[in-house]
This record gives C-alpha cells, sequence and structure tokens, in this order.
C-alpha cells in the first residue's frame, strides 16, 4: 500500500502505547450526570423536563427548532435533580440537566430493523434525531452536514486519529468494523455520494487489514494508508492526502464534493438508523502518563470525568480514590486534559461532564507540563514550515501580540485551524495559538461593529 | 477539595512541546563551532585562546550590562551571547588588539542586538554588525596596537600571525602560494574562523542535520559564487587554476554561509526568501571581491542583504493552503511559474 499525506505538518511523538491494545471496556454508571443542552456547534438547545421529572435512557431531554442544533437525550434512567448552569470543558458554563441515576431500573433494549431499507430523508431524520455530531471533537452537528447545497461525490471516513495519546477510534475500527462500513454506507447513501474512502495511519496496521477484509469486493470502498503525521486528520489535509483534492481557504470540503465524517460518528449514524439508538454514549481514551489504569472506554455522556478517574484507579502511584475523593497529589499529576494533546482543554477541576465530542481524557504528570515562559519570536521559521496551512504564524503571533489583528490577519490568522503545531516546534514556546483566537474574536467583533 | 483544584496547571493547548528550545539550540551552534575553533586554536594557540575568551566574556557581560540598565530580564541561560563572542571572535584576525574585541562585542551585543529590542528583534547579524564597526573605526587607532604589544612576549611568536591572506594572494595572482588541499584542511591567514574550510563543513553540516538552518541559505551563496567565479573571466582558464574554489575556501565565505547568513533573527523567513537572499550575498561578494576596494567583503554583503529581508519577506509570500486555484494549475504546463510550495 502507497503511503500518502499531505505537505508539511510534523512527527509527534505518540503516546498511543498506553492504550492502544486495550480493548474497550465500558464504565459503571455514576451517581450523578451532568448532561449540557449545548454539546454541539449551533443553537443550544431547550430544556423539555424540570427538577422532579423521571427520565428514561434515551429519553429526549432538550430540543431546539433551529436547523444548526441537534437534541440532547438522557443517558441514565433517573430523576432530574435541577437544569441549571454547570461548568464544561472549556470553562464556560452551560444549562445543563443534572440527574440523579437509578442503577436499580432495566436498562432498554434497543429494537433492531433493517437499517439498509431506510430512504435518504429516514436517515437523515434518524441521525437528527439521535441528536448526533462530528465525534472527533468539532461536535458540529451531523444532519446539518449531510445537507450540503452542492453534489458530493466521496465520502472520506477520517480514521487517522493523528492526536497522540488518543485510541478510541483505533478500537472502534478493530471492534466494529461491520458496523463502521455499514454507517459509512448510510452517510454515503444520505448525500448520493458514490465512493467512499477510509484514511487510516499506518500506524494502525491492524485497522487497516480489518477493513480490507471487510470492504474485500466491494468496488467503491477503498483504504488509504496515510503517514503518521500530524494534522492529518484535519478535513483539508486528509482531503488532500486521500483524495488529491485541494479545498479553498474559507470554504468546506463540499466545495470539492467531498464530505468527511469521523470514525465515532459513522458508528453512531449506523447505531441510529439500526436500533433508533440515540447518542448516549461514546468511546474515550482515558490515558496519560498519570493515569493508574489506563483504557478505551465505553462512557455514558454526562458522567463526570471525576467518576472517571475515580472508576480506573485515580492518579498512578497515589492513594486509590475513596467514595469521597479522588486524591491527585501535585507531584504525581499536573494537567488533566479534555480531548487530545494538541487541541483539548485542560481542567482546573475534575466536576466537567463527558460530551459527545469528547475523544479523551489525559492526566499529564507535572514532568509533562510546560512551564516555560514563552520569548520574542527569533523568527527560526520552524512554524512556517510546519504550518499545514502554508501560513505565518510566526507573523500572526507578533501583529497580534501588539494589537495589530488586521495585519495578522492579513498573514492568514483567519484560516488557521488552531492544529497547534507551530507552538509545538517554537523554540520560543510562543503561544501562536492564543494569540490566533484573539485575533479571530477581536476581527469578529470588529466587522459586526462594522455591520 | 478546594485546595487540589488551583494545583492543576491550565493553560491553552497545545499540551505538548518538542524537546527543542532557544538554549539548546544555541549549544547546537556552539557544537558546530567547535572544529574550526580547535583549527584556529591549533594555528594560533594562546592568540586564539585570548581572542575567544575576551569576545565571549565580553559579550556576556555586554548582554548582562544592558539588560541591567534597561531594566529587563537577565537572558545569558539562552547563550545568544555566547554564540554571537564566539562568531566576532571567529571573524577577527589573531592579534586584535583587546579593547578593539571589546568595542567589537559592545557594538555587537550591545548596539545590534539590545538597544534593538534584544534577542528577535535585532536587524542585523550582531558579529558582523561588531565587525564591521570596529573595521570601519579601524583607522582612528592605526599605531596603537602597540597597546598588544606587550602581551605577545608572554604568547611567544608566531609565523601564522604575518602571513598574507588567501585572499589577497589570489587578488596578487599569488594564488599558487598556497595550494588548494591545505587551504581545505588547515593552513593560517586571516581571521580565526578562516583557518579550516574542511571544519566550516563539518559545522555547517551538523546544524543542516539538526535542522537548525535549512540547505538554501548556504547552497544559494557557495552556488552563486561558485558560478560567479568560473564564468567572471575566461572560465576555461578559471577552472584549470582551480581559482574557483580558491573563492570557497579562502577568506569567510564559509563562516558567513554556513553561520552568519543562516542567523534565524536576520535572514527570510521562507525556503524562496532564503534563495533569495543567497543569491544577492553570492552576487554582492563576488561584486566586492572583483569589483571593489576590499579583499573581503562577506560580512558587508550579509549585513546590506539584512536590512532586506523584510522586503524579501514580503515579496515571496506564498499563498495559502488551497489558495492555487486547481484551474490555473491544471491549465498551466508543468515547470512555468505556478508556484509549487513543498
Amino acid at each position: 500500500m502507497s503511503v500518502r499525506t499531505f505537505q508539511r505538518g510534523a512527527f509527534l511523538p505518540h503516546y498511543k502505547e498506553f492504550t492502544e491494545s486495550e480493548p474497550v471496556s465500558t464504565l459503571s454508571l455514576p451517581p450523578e450526570v451532568v448532561i449540557p443542552l449545548q454539546q454541539h456547534i449551533g443553537a443550544p438547545s431547550k430544556a423539555l423536563v424540570a427538577a422532579g421529572d423521571k427520565v428514561k435512557v434515551g429519553q429526549k431531554i432538550g430540543e431546539s427548532s433551529a436547523f444548526v442544533s441537534v437534541p440532547v437525550h438522557s443517558s441514565v434512567n433517573g430523576t432530574v435533580i435541577a437544569v441549571e448552569p454547570r461548568p464544561t470543558f472549556t470553562g464556560a458554563s452551560v444549562e445543563s440537566v443534572v440527574i440523579a441515576v437509578d442503577p436499580e431500573q432495566e436498562e432498554p433494549q434497543w429494537p433492531e430493523q433493517d437499517h439498509t431499507a431506510l430512504t435518504k430523508e429516514e436517515i437523515k431524520e434518524a441521525i437528527k434525531e439521535a441528536g448526533i455530531v462530528g465525534m472527533g471533537g468539532a461536535a458540529f452537528p451531523t444532519h446539518v452536514k449531510l445537507s450540503p447545497p452542492k453534489p458530493i461525490d466521496t465520502i472520506v471516513i477520517n480514521a487517522c486519529e493523528c492526536e497522540p495519546f488518543l485510541t478510541c477510534d483505533h478500537r472502534l475500527m478493530l471492534e466494529r468494523t461491520f458496523d463502521l462500513v455499514e454507517g459509512a454506507t448510510l452517510i454515503a447513501r444520505v448525500v448520493g455520494a458514490e465512493n467512499i474512502v477510509f484514511g487510516v495511519e499506518i500506524n494502525k496496521p491492524d485497522a487497516i487489514e480489518a477493513l480490507q477484509k471487510r470492504i474485500a469486493g466491494e468496488k467503491n470502498i477503498s483504504v488509504v494508508g496515510l503517514a503518521v503525521k500530524y494534522p492529518q486528520g484535519s478535513e483539508k489535509q486528509l482531503i488532500k492526502a486521500t483524495l488529491d483534492r485541494e479545498v479553498p481557504p474559507g470554504k468546506l470540503p463540499l466545495e470539492v464534493g467531498v464530505v468527511v465524517q469521523n470514525v465515532a460518528t459513522a458508528v453512531a449514524v449506523f447505531e441510529a438508523c439500526r436500533f433508533k439508538k440515540p447518542l448516549i454514549e461514546r468511546v474515550l481514551t482515558y490515558s496519560g502518563d498519570a493515569a493508574a489504569n489506563p483504557g478505551n472506554l465505553k462512557v455514558r455522556l454526562g458522567t463526570p470525568i471525576k467518576h472517571v478517574l475515580k472508576e480506573r484507579g485515580g492518579i498512578k502511584g497515589a492513594p486509590p480514590p475513596t467514595d469521597e475523593d479522588v486524591p491527585m497529589p501535585p507531584h504525581l499529576v499536573g494537567k488533566v486534559i479534555m480531548g487530545g494533546p494538541m487541541t483539548g482543554w485542560a481542567q482546573s477541576h475534575l466536576d466537567a461532564p463527558v460530551v459527545k465530542g469528547t475523544s479523551g481524557i489525559l492526566l499529564f504528570s507535572p514532568a509533562m507540563v510546560v512551564k516555560t515562559a514563552h520569548s520574542d519570536c527569533v523568527r527560526c521559521g520552524k512554524c512556517v514550515d510546519h504550518c499545514p496551512m502554508f501560513l505565518y504564524p510566526n507573523y500572526i503571533g507578533l501583529y497580534a501580540e501588539r494589537g495589530s489583528y488586521e495585519r495578522a490577519a492579513d498573514w492568514g490568522a483567519l484560516d488557521c485551524f488552531e492544529c497547534g503545531i507551530c507552538v509545538y516546534v517554537c523554540p520560543a514556546n510562543r503561544p501562536i495559538v492564543q494569540f490566533v483566537r484573539e485575533t479571530k474574536r477581536e476581527i469578529a467583533a470588529a466587522r459586526a461593529k462594522a455591520k | 477539595m478546594a485546595e487540589q483544584e488551583v494545583l492543576l496547571t491550565v493553560s491553552p493547548s497545545p499540551h505538548l512541546r518538542s524537546p527543542e528550545n532557544i538554549p539548546s539550540a544555541m549549544r547546537d551552534v556552539l557544537i558546530a563551532l567547535l572544529p574550526v575553533t580547535l583549527c584556529s586554536i591549533y594555528m594560533y594557540r594562546w592568540y586564539a585562546v585570548f581572542l575567544i575568551a575576551v569576545s565571549m566574556a565580553a559579550a556576556a557581560l555586554f548582554e548582562l550590562l544592558f539588560r541591567k540598565i534597561m531594566k529587563k530580564q537577565a537572558t545569558l541561560h539562552d547563550c545568544s551571547a555566547l554564540v554571537t563572542g564566539l562568531l566576532l571572535a571567529l571573524c577577527l584576525r589573531p592579534g586584535t588588539p583587546w579593547w578593539s574585541v571589546i568595542l567589537g562585542a559592545f557594538f555587537a551585543v550591545g548596539i545590534a542586538k539590545e538597544l534593538m529590542g534584544g534577542l528577535g528583534w535585532n536587524r542585523f547579524n550582531p558579529a558582523l554588525f561588531g565587525l564591521v564597526a570596529v573595521t570601519l573605526l579601524a583607522p582612528l587607532y592605526v599605531g596603537t596596537t602597540a597597546t598588544f604589544a606587550p602581551l605577545r612576549q608572554f604568547f611567544g611568536p608566531l609565523d601564522a600571525l604575518t602571513q598574507a591572506t588567501p585572499l589577497a594572494l589570489i587578488k596578487q595572482g599569488l594564488y599558487e602560494q598556497i595550494s588548494l588541499s591545505r587551504l581545505f584542511l588547515l593552513s593560517p591567514g586571516g581571521a580565526l574562523g578562516e583557518t579550516s574550510a574542511l571544519a566550516l563543513f563539518i559545522g555547517g553540516a551538523y546544524l543542516l542535520y539538526k535542522k537548525h538552518i535549512r540547505w538554501q541559505t548556504p547552497v544559494s551563496i557557495i552556488g552563486t559564487v561558485l558560478i560567479l567565479a568560473i564564468f567572471w573571466g575566461n572560465p576555461l582558464e578559471n577552472i584549470a587554476s582551480g581559482i574557483p574554489l580558491y573563492h570557497i575556501f579562502a577568506g569567510g565565505l564559509l563562516l558567513g554561509a554556513f553561520f552568519m547568513a543562516t542567523d534565524w533573527v536576520t535572514s527570510p523567513i521562507t525556503e524562496k526568501g532564503e534563495l533569495i537572499f543567497g543569491i544577492a550575498i553570492g552576487i554582492l561578494v563576488m561584486l566586492f571581491r572583483k569589483a571593489l576596494g576590499p579583499t573581503e567583503g562577506v560580512a558587508f554583503s550579509i549585513l546590506i542583504m539584512n536590512a532586506f529581508v523584510p522586503l524579501i519577506d514580503r515579496l515571496t509570500k506564498r499563498p495559502k493552503f488551497g489558495e492555487v486555484p486547481a484551474k490555473k494549475a491544471a491549465v498551466a504546463p508543468a515547470g512555468t511559474a505556478v508556484s509549487k510550495s513543498n
């Protein structure tokens, strides 16, 4: 198999050895779940329940009439304790439904139906009703992505998992190969795409083999081996690598006739169509050098990360967690991240719940935590060498630092998708991604003001 | 529970860093300069040791002093002052008076770097700026070299000190006095850093291997000089005499191509920019050597091109990912002006 890739980018240490051979295991139910009404990009859902209501697994508890939005479902049986703002993984508080879990009540059996008999519209409706969003991290509503205004000829399944540490998609590819391909086929039917391409980084040879075995004889489905290079899993870079098509700046993949979906999303689509099962749980990677017992876990949405830590033995070398608390000695754990190590969010506490876009929970020892202050740009050009969007991160940082946001935009700040590779390679440790976010915010504010 | 919450580090993504930082890169530059430094010490003994020690110490002290005066944090740990100090020493001829070295370090670190805002903000290569400053001020202290004389009895006599530089010999048509192989391996004459072309190639190769510099700058400078040296005059005669290789091995060309023009701060930010930068330096070097008065012009050439770096950056601004329209790229036949950024 020829190995393809995109231009620039960088080779990162993988750190996948912690969990890549760990089969997915199901995490126990927490005593309480916190389900944010907005776990997606778009309009927030409105609560359909109030404190005191009994809810069941899969019951819709939040909904919006806006098109760019998805409903939210209860992931447990139990009683609503409150509907109130609760902190999420970004640190911002979001209106959430807090449910006390009733572990005694029986879990539902999902009735099977023939998913191949569904029409395009039925599939799309099922996807929307199930509340499915992009599960790679962006959390964009899938049914919106599957309503492109232009013809689509190819579905690219993003099976790169290019972020270090994360292995949940890898495990899904191995353990749910059939469901994954069925899900991809359903997605292709919705948009009328003829071809399906799986883009897999070649550090997952077993996944490539499993997929090839599954699609043997299928003419329109192919597997492409991709170089293990970050950010291979970014949509534009993935399309370039698999199909050699370039999405113009500021445009979406549909511009070149492509829709990209992540592995977990495709599996969720299959479950929504086959079992009418809403998105109430997801597989995530629990890892990091400070995790006592790393693994790939199937976790109910709304589970606070503290419960995950508690169930998995907490911090390596620290006293085991008790019912009350998870000991977090500062000499053993320095950082808790939700998501991948390149684009994830550092946590200040353990209360944030697992949401639809949570691909990982990572525990870093203090040795892994970057503590050096940043210095002035020395123009080494490493960021320019590695930027997968061919931007000028050095100039973006310099101009944003002194408040010249328009000039930062001139050098490409608005085209940046914040992969973080510039910061990774920067010998001066400059927080360029932070400068980019600042520029985007300031430019948006200035443009809104001008209107 | 509250007390443990504050102990987690919260910082924006990404949460991983490459192990490389400015101090480690600067240390690699010092390592890359080690072969030529050893060659110069072998050649000039205590004269070289003295020059290098004074220059590095002065550079470090001026950095400390200037940052103290400007109430900025000390940055000695980034090792950039030591690199500047060593490079300055390597640009000087043995027997350069100690106070001239200190004056050079003052201009290099104090004026060219710290007064410009510190590492990263300097427009001109500090070591070359220091070198050119003392060169231009030389007429002021002709005759005062006697200050250095008392020290000589301690260092002992050295023939190498009074030898004509290879470049001067070339200019006088006397290049046959010095064989090409000696010039390549180890030969006296000129500055400390001009003693061995081989040592400079080894150092340059190390920097390339460590990916601190790109091939574009040294290759375009050396390539341009080589081509011009061949075609300036009768090409056949030039090749037969080996003069083009003299131009590369002699003088400060290799030191400039591998260690000065590649300086992160004062060179263009893209590969394409570096090619333009390097070719321009090569042309200027040959103009200085062939058409203008002084025998050596590498330092001036690089400093002149340092001033053009912002302009080069703007003119070579590459298209963003997906910005080159597919249609245009498809219509244009291979090998035309459609830039294919790699």
